[in-house]
This record gives C-alpha cells, sequence and structure tokens, in this order.
C-alpha cells in the first residue's frame, strides 16, 4: 500500500498521530467499546459487540509449528434482527491457509464455521464481488496478502456505511441504480461511415485506458465521506468515472446530455477531492481523476 | 493506533448525556444503557470519531421505485452546477494576488482592501454553502436547509457592513494586520 500511495509519503510529517485516520476506516469504537451510549441510542447503525467479548474459535487441529494468526470478522445475522452484530474471532494456521484474505476466509467457511457469508467468486481480482474493509481498507479480499506477523490481528468489516445484508455482504443497490442512471452503453444516432463499425483511432482508444478496467466493487464509493454523507443523491466516484468512460469515449454522440445529468449541486460537485478513492481503489485506478477531468470539461460552458 | 494517545478532551462530553436526568428519565433507550457502566470501562476517548456525534443519524434503509429503476437524473442547474465551481475556482485564484499585493506595495491601497474583503466574503460564503449542502439535504431537513441557506446569505451584508465600517472608519484590513503582525 504505502508503495502505490503518493500522497502516504508525506502524511509522517504534518499531523500529529492521535489526529490521523487511515482511509476509509470505520468507526473507531467498533474495535473496543461503545464509546457514547447516547449516539448508540440515536442511531439505526448498531457498533458490534467487541472482539474481547466474543468467542475465539480455533482451528480444529493445530500442530506445533504453526503460525497461527487471529482473524476478528464482523457478524450479523438478519434471521436474528433484534441480536446486535458481533465481532467473531478465529484462529488459523497460517501454514495450511492460501496467502490470501480471501483463502482464509474460505478456509473458515469450509472448515471452522459455515455459517460464515460472504460474497466472492473469481479469487483473482476480477469479479470485484468480494470487497470488504481489511484491516482498515476497503479492498479485494481476493488481491490483499494476510501479513504473515503473527501479532497483528485482522480485521474484517463489510464494505463501511452501506446496509447489511448479512455478515460480509453489503446491500448494493442504490449504487447499482445510481450506475445505471449514468446510462453506461453507446448511445449514437447516426450510423458508421462504412456501415460496419463504430472505428475509434489509437489515441482516442487511449483515452479510456484506467476507466474501462473498473470492475464496479464499490470500494472507493464506500470510502468516500462525501457518498457516506449524500449517497442519496451524489453519484460517488466508481459511477462517475464509470460516467466520465462514456463521456470520453469519441463514439458516443450523447456526450452533452450526459454533462447534463451531472450538472447540478449534488450529482457531481459533491466531490470536494477528497481522494480516498484512488487511494483505496484494488485495481489501481484513479477515480478522482476522472472526476476532475469531468470538472474540467464541464468548466465555463 | 496510538490509542493510547488519544485526547481527553472529549470524555466529559460523551459522558454527559447519560448522567443528565431528562434524558435519561424519558427515554427508555438511556434508561437501559445506563444500568451498564459502559461509559466508565472506556480506556480512552476518540477526538476524531464522526459516528459518536452524528448530525443526521442513518435511516433505515428504502428503496425508492424497484431495484432495477435508476434513481432519478436532476434537471441541469448550470447555476449550481458548473457555472458556480468555475466561478469557485475563480474568486479562489483570484484572491491569491490579492493577498500579496500588500505586502509587495508595502502600503494600504484602498481598492486592493475593497477587492480583497470582497472576495473573501464571498470566497467564505460559498464555503459555507458548500457544507450547508453537503450536511443539510433537501430531501431530509428542508426547512432547516432553507433557514441555514438564508442565513448564510444574510452574512454576506452583515459581514460586508461591518467591514465596511472598518474600513471606512477604521484602519482598514492591510493596515490592521501590519499593526497585529510580529514577525
Amino acid at each position: 500500500m504505502a508503495l502505490r500511495l503518493a500522497s502516504r509519503r508525506f502524511a509522517p510529517g504534518f499531523a500529529p498521530q492521535v489526529f490521523r485516520r487511515s482511509m476509509a476506516t470505520t468507526i473507531e469504537h467498533t474495535k473496543g467499546e461503545p464509546i457514547s451510549t447516547a449516539a448508540e441510542a440515536a442511531t439505526a447503525s448498531r457498533p458490534p459487540i467487541p472482539a474481547s467479548k466474543t468467542t475465539n474459535v480455533k482451528e480444529p487441529s493445530m500442530d506445533k509449528e504453526a503460525l497461527t494468526k487471529t482473524f476478528h470478522i464482523y457478524r450479523w445475522n438478519p434471521d436474528e434482527p433484534t441480536s446486535k452484530p458481533k465481532m467473531q474471532s478465529y484462529t488459523l494456521d497460517l501454514n495450511k491457509t492460501g496467502p490470501m484474505m480471501l483463502d482464509a476466509l474460505i478456509r473458515i467457511k469450509n472448515e471452522i464455521d459455515p455459517t460464515l457469508t460472504f460474497r466472492r467468486s473469481c479469487r483473482e481480482g476480477i469479479c470485484g464481488s468480494c470487497a470488504m474493509n481489511i484491516d482498515g481498507v476497503n479492498t479485494l479480499a481476493c488481491l490483499c496478502r494476510i501479513p504473515r506477523d503473527e501479532k497483528q490481528e485482522a480485521r474484517i468489516y463489510p464494505l463501511p456505511h452501506t446496509y447489511v445484508v448479512k455478515d460480509l455482504v453489503p446491500d448494493l443497490t442504490q449504487f447499482y441504480k445510481q450506475y445505471k442512471s449514468i446510462q453506461p452503453y453507446l448511445q449514437r444516432d447516426s450510423p458508421p461511415e462504412d456501415g460496419r463499425e463504430n472505428r475509434q483511432s489509437k489515441a482516442e482508444r487511449r483515452k479510456l485506458d484506467g476507466l474501462y478496467e473498473c470492475i464496479l466493487c464499490a470500494c472507493c464509493s464506500t470510502s468516500c465521506p462525501s457518498y457516506w454523507w449524500n449517497s442519496e443523491e451524489y453519484l460517488g466516484p466508481a459511477v462517475l468515472m464509470q460516467s466520465y468512460r462514456w463521456i470520453a469515449d469519441s463514439r458516443d454522440e450523447k456526450t452533452a446530455q450526459r454533462m447534463d445529468g451531472l450538472n447540478n449541486s449534488m450529482s457531481l460537485y459533491r466531490c470536494h477531492t477528497i481522494l480516498n478513492c484512488s487511494r483505496t481503489c484494488p485495481k489501481g485506478l484513479n477515480p478522482a481523476l476522472a472526476i476532475a477531468e469531468i470538472k474540467k470539461s464541464m468548466a465555463f460552458t | 493506533m496510538a490509542a493510547s494517545l488519544r485526547p481527553t478532551l472529549m470524555r466529559q462530553a460523551l459522558a454527559a448525556p447519560a448522567q443528565r436526568t431528562l434524558t435519561s428519565a424519558v427515554l427508555p433507550a438511556f434508561r437501559v444503557q445506563r444500568s451498564q457502566p459502559i461509559l466508565k470501562a472506556i480506556p480512552r476517548a476518540t477526538f476524531q470519531t464522526s459516528a459518536a456525534r452524528q448530525i443526521l443519524p442513518p435511516l433505515p434503509q428504502v428503496i425508492k421505485g424497484g431495484v432495477n429503476d435508476p434513481v432519478p437524473t436532476p434537471a441541469p442547474h448550470p447555476a449550481h452546477g458548473s457555472y458556480h465551481w468555475s466561478f469557485e475556482r475563480a474568486v479562489s485564484i483570484a484572491l491569491v494576488p490579492l493577498t500579496a499585493i500588500p505586502f509587495a506595495a508595502g502600503a494600504a491601497v484602498p481598492m486592493v482592501d475593497a477587492g480583497l474583503i470582497s472576495l473573501l466574503v464571498l470566497h467564505s460564503y460559498m464555503g459555507f454553502q458548500s457544507c450547508i449542502t453537503d450536511y443539510f439535504p433537501t430531501w431530509r431537513v428542508s426547512v432547516v436547509r432553507k433557514v441555514a441557506d438564508w442565513l448564510n446569505f444574510l452574512a454576506i451584508f452583515v459581514v460586508g457592513w461591518g467591514w465596511y465600517e472598518f474600513e471606512t472608519n477604521d484602519v482598514g484590513l492591510t493596515e490592521a494586520i501590519k499593526r497585529v503582525w510580529k514577525a
């Protein structure tokens, strides 16, 4: 992570440790005791019971030279709506587990606790199903290595500020509805000149690099504080980057209409260049740059 | 991460609701929580968390329309969109030379002072407006939003009048900074 993120290099100098907060962190107090009974009573979101108050399920047969590691995983079962979410701990032998977080999750589900629920499909960073908050960073579990340090316990939460369906499964309905609203498909009225294909020069095609690779895992949108506050109206980095993917496409003829759809106070301009999106993207894309390009192309028009 | 280092400024503020008799008597939720000595067990107080003092806590999930319908696209309002954004940037950029000129000139120039102040007022108006738009969504607290927006608008004139008085009857901004600047 530190290699990928330019902003990290400057971080230590400025803010003292106490005021710093890593990107896309879930509520701090979920790591320990609830911080305020008042806040807890007033809100619909409930912080989970901390791991210190739940059991730790260990792997059935642990070797002598086992490399053990504890995973604290957010659990909530919709079949028991009155019970609070909790942090369940699992201890695994890393020598018997694959290198990635997803391998650990699959192993827990197969061998220790079959009730653990999460989305996964391709296990190689192509489908975007296993997006979750691992050690305070929104990322794909299949692209996140398990740190080999035994003392460092892993904490896995669903994507922050989403409605949870079960355990690590977030409800992305709003995200997909917003994606649909930007009409993510080629729109043109005139037929291609040669009657066969919509052609594009190499330079025009190159504009789409870094945009079309997005797998819509929602890691960036759910790491954006502005999207946390205004997810009803603000489209969020992932959807805006896809919007720009079609605005930048030379074959598309509805560019003006697409821009008109964003030209209001909420849809686009709630982006305050916080840059959490570019920082967290597990595919190394840059949604903030795409949003800046939209703003730039719409300026003074 | 440096849990023990966190400032303890918030601790009293956080403890207050549980002790207050009014709330704890009225709301059952508080009464139940009060029997558990949770607050005393807090090993630290987190200054930076946004969760403990939520302005508008999240509501239960409501899906407007069908799950397969797109969210409605608002009508284009360039005055709130692209024009607004461009104007914002223009004001910010214009402030840079206006801040530098008094340093270079050395003496207070009334017109530069006037320009600097009027742009500062506009700049802060737009900054506050942005905060209001962020924190008070129209669909949720329309009245609060309206009041906040108008108060913000009113502040332009109140602050502008204050600066006018200061400029005409007193020394003015540049001269005032010059007097308090001991560097």
